[in-house]
């Protein structure tokens, strides 16, 4: 009987522990249409669509959906827009069942491997996508500490790229207007880091690596773009840690340039090891640009101290 | 029999060594780059005006690429390390007009403070100036340098060239190998310096709408076209059973695709061991591998026991769905 109770009382344990790690994550995501504004020389208005967390209000790129590995998530997604819609997590999920206007789908599925993920709506030809249907799962290990995985590297300070482009003319206006895309034709003129360009991703202290010399930061890239993106870190190396969610054993790759594919994730280590301030920019002339004009595009800081 | 003489003879020569060595490995390599104008007419008849650098001084012209520079690092236990100066030299340089005018050199994928790193938008001096590059020997490998003013036009316009941090002996000898690991030692070392041209963008200045929209009509490997196997853009003659090392220095503008082919178009393997001037932990051998923008890599392959001729070459694709460019092949050649 003792046994019995000491057994019962280790299983309630087991059971406790094992509901403390794997928690339920609820999302709602709203599709909406509006704009974004890109600032600076060459800055423009487009038009866009987004997954937005709050009714009405366009975001782009869409909300971060963060989890630790073992979560549930249940990503509810609103399409308050007036064409068709879906919603899929690159590597997590499989469902790519349309949502019409005005209806809505939950998506549930297990956040199973800790990473770096992409989500976009995979209709229409790329076309919802360029018009900034797309955004990051970041997925932690169980126990929600800073490591890249269990028992993986450890960092202080994690920043989340999503990385991608547009183009104004001859896409986002024309889908904006509710014309037809000549999708064979691609010539994206705005380069955009977690939908900025140029000064204002140097300036944005969500997207900079900020911080004290021996600090290490983990950075999550996702391409929810079109091109290519090949990201040159100046005066620093990276370490690789995962591309597309193969992970890397150590000791790890040292490079001071990452190409991401388009729909690609890349997750790289950063060790702040000297004081200065160095540029990271996508180093295909055009993405330092925006709509020709310099400095602009795919660009932020690296800002030790 | 022991002999002691000869021993202390050995050990006082070992000091001496040591010594000799002390004062005279350490090197400042000082090297002056200039900027010239350089019109070339390409395969088509176009002619395109580049910027160049060159090592000529004030009458001397520049070269696509430009210089290579090459600078060296010790062994373990060596503690003095090489030094690079790279003077800018703005006499007669072709410029643009304000707020693009001036130069720089950005040491691309080298470690150096922020005031060495070439970037007028964070405070390095424009035109002139001296940049300072101290490597320590795990940094062996290849590099480049490029100008980082109005970078859109200025690197597409030529301003590029190969930087090489090379190991030396502990005399300050140096070593035919691409980093200390005997197991990258070579016969023969080139550089292949990738790079692209949209002319559109040569003619264009200041801020033009032209530059939102890439469209390379020429694909070089150290600045030659090389369209075809039989008129390759670099060349080289190798013995038999030999070890080929080969430089691949990323400054083009799309994505690009390696590989070495014998005359049937059959790719042969070949050993990456170094990335962005770092060696890999385990060397990989390959067959085929995409180069991006900014990347270098430092690969070794052999020669066959039998005569015959290999292809380098670079398949330069485009960055939405990698589709090959028209014309977008480019050749090496390694007769045996």
């Amino acid at each position: 009987m003792k046994h019995l109770v000491r057994g019962a009382v280790a299983w309630l344990l087991i059971c406790l522990a094992t509901s403390a790690t794997a928690a339920t994550r609820n999302y709602t995501l709203y599709i909406t249409s509006g704009s974004i504004a890109i600032h600076g020389g060459g800055g423009a208005t487009l038009a866009a669509w987004g997954y937005t967390d709050v009714a009405g209000s366009p975001k782009f790129p869409g909300p971060l959906l963060e989890a630790n590995e073992g979560d549930t998530l249940n990503v509810t997604v609103v399409n308050n827009h007036t064409l068709p819609h879906n919603f899929l997590v690159k590597g997590l999920t499989t469902d790519t069942t349309s949502i019409l206007p005005g209806g809505s789908r939950t998506y549930t599925f297990t956040a199973a491997a800790a990473g770096t993920y992409l989500y976009y709506d995979t209709l229409n030809n790329a076309v919802n996508r360029e018009m900034g249907l797309y955004g990051a799962v970041v997925v932690g290990p169980p126990d929600g500490s800073n490591r890249a995985w269990t028992n993986g590297p450890a960092y202080d300070f994690h920043r989340t790229w999503v990385v991608g482009e547009m183009d104004k003319p001859r896409w986002n206006d024309v889908a904006g207007s509710g014309g037809t895309v000549n999708t064979n034709v691609y010539k994206p003129n705005y380069f955009l880091i977690n939908g900025k360009g140029g000064e204002d991703g140097m300036a944005d202290s969500a997207t900079t690596i900020d911080g004290g010399v021996g600090q290490t930061a983990l950075v999550r890239i996702v391409n929810g773009g079109q091109f290519s993106h090949s990201l040159h870190f100046h005066g620093n190396h990276v370490q690789v840690l995962a591309v597309n969610g193969v992970r890397a054993a150590a000791p790890y790759k040292q490079v001071d340039v990452i190409n991401v594919a388009p729909l690609g994730t890349a997750d790289v280590l950063f060790p702040l090891n000297q004081p200065g301030s160095y540029p990271m920019h996508v180093h295909t002339a055009q993405m330092e640009t925006a709509n020709g004009v310099y400095l602009n595009g795919v660009v932020t800081m690296i800002n030790m101290r | 029999m022991y002999d002691s003489t000869k021993a202390r003879a050995v050990l006082a020569g070992a000091a001496l060594l040591v010594a000799a060595v002390a004062t005279a490995q350490a090197a400042t390599v000082n090297r002056t780059l200039s900027v010239r104008a350089l019109n070339k007419t390409m395969s088509d008849g176009q002619r395109v005006t580049f910027w160049v650098f060159g090592s000529g001084g004030m009458m001397g012209g520049g070269t696509l690429p430009g210089p290579v520079v090459e600078l060296g690092v010790y062994p373990e236990g060596i503690s003095t390390t090489d030094t690079l100066n790279l003077t800018l030299n703005m006499m007669m340089a072709p410029q643009e007009a304000a707020p693009y005018n001036g130069h720089t050199i950005h040491l691309h994928g080298a470690d150096v403070p922020t005031a060495e790193d070439g970037v007028p938008e964070t405070g390095a001096p424009v035109n002139g100036d001296t940049y300072t590059f101290t490597p320590t020997r795990e940094m062996a490998g290849s590099y480049m340098y490029h100008c980082h003013v109005h970078t859109v036009k200025h690197l597409e316009m030529g301003m590029y060239g190969a930087l090489i941090v090379r190991p030396k002996d502990a005399a300050g000898n140096w070593l035919n190998q691409i980093t200390h690991e005997p197991a990258t030692a070579y016969n023969y070392v080139q550089n292949y310096v990738f790079s692209t041209v949209d002319p559109a963008y040569h003619s264009a200045t200041g801020d033009a709408i032209v530059f939102a929209d890439y469209n390379p009509r020429y694909f070089l490997i150290n600045g030659n076209e090389g369209r075809s196997a039989s008129a390759p853009a670099s060349s080289l003659s190798a013995a038999r059973n030999s070890r080929v090392a080969l430089r691949l220095i990323g400054l083009h503008s799309t994505n690009g695709t390696f590989s070495i082919k014998d005359g049937a178009g059959n790719a042969k393997p070949f050993t990456v061991y170094v990335q962005d001037g770092r060696a890999y932990a385990a060397p990989e051998t390959k067959s085929s591998l995409d180069i991006s923008p900014g990347q270098r890599f430092d690969i070794v392959f052999t020669t066959p026991s039998t005569a015959g001729t290999w292809y380098p070459q670079i398949v330069y694709k485009n960055l939405r769905d990698g589709a090959a460019f028209a014309n977008g092949t480019v050749y090496g050649r390694v007769t045996f």
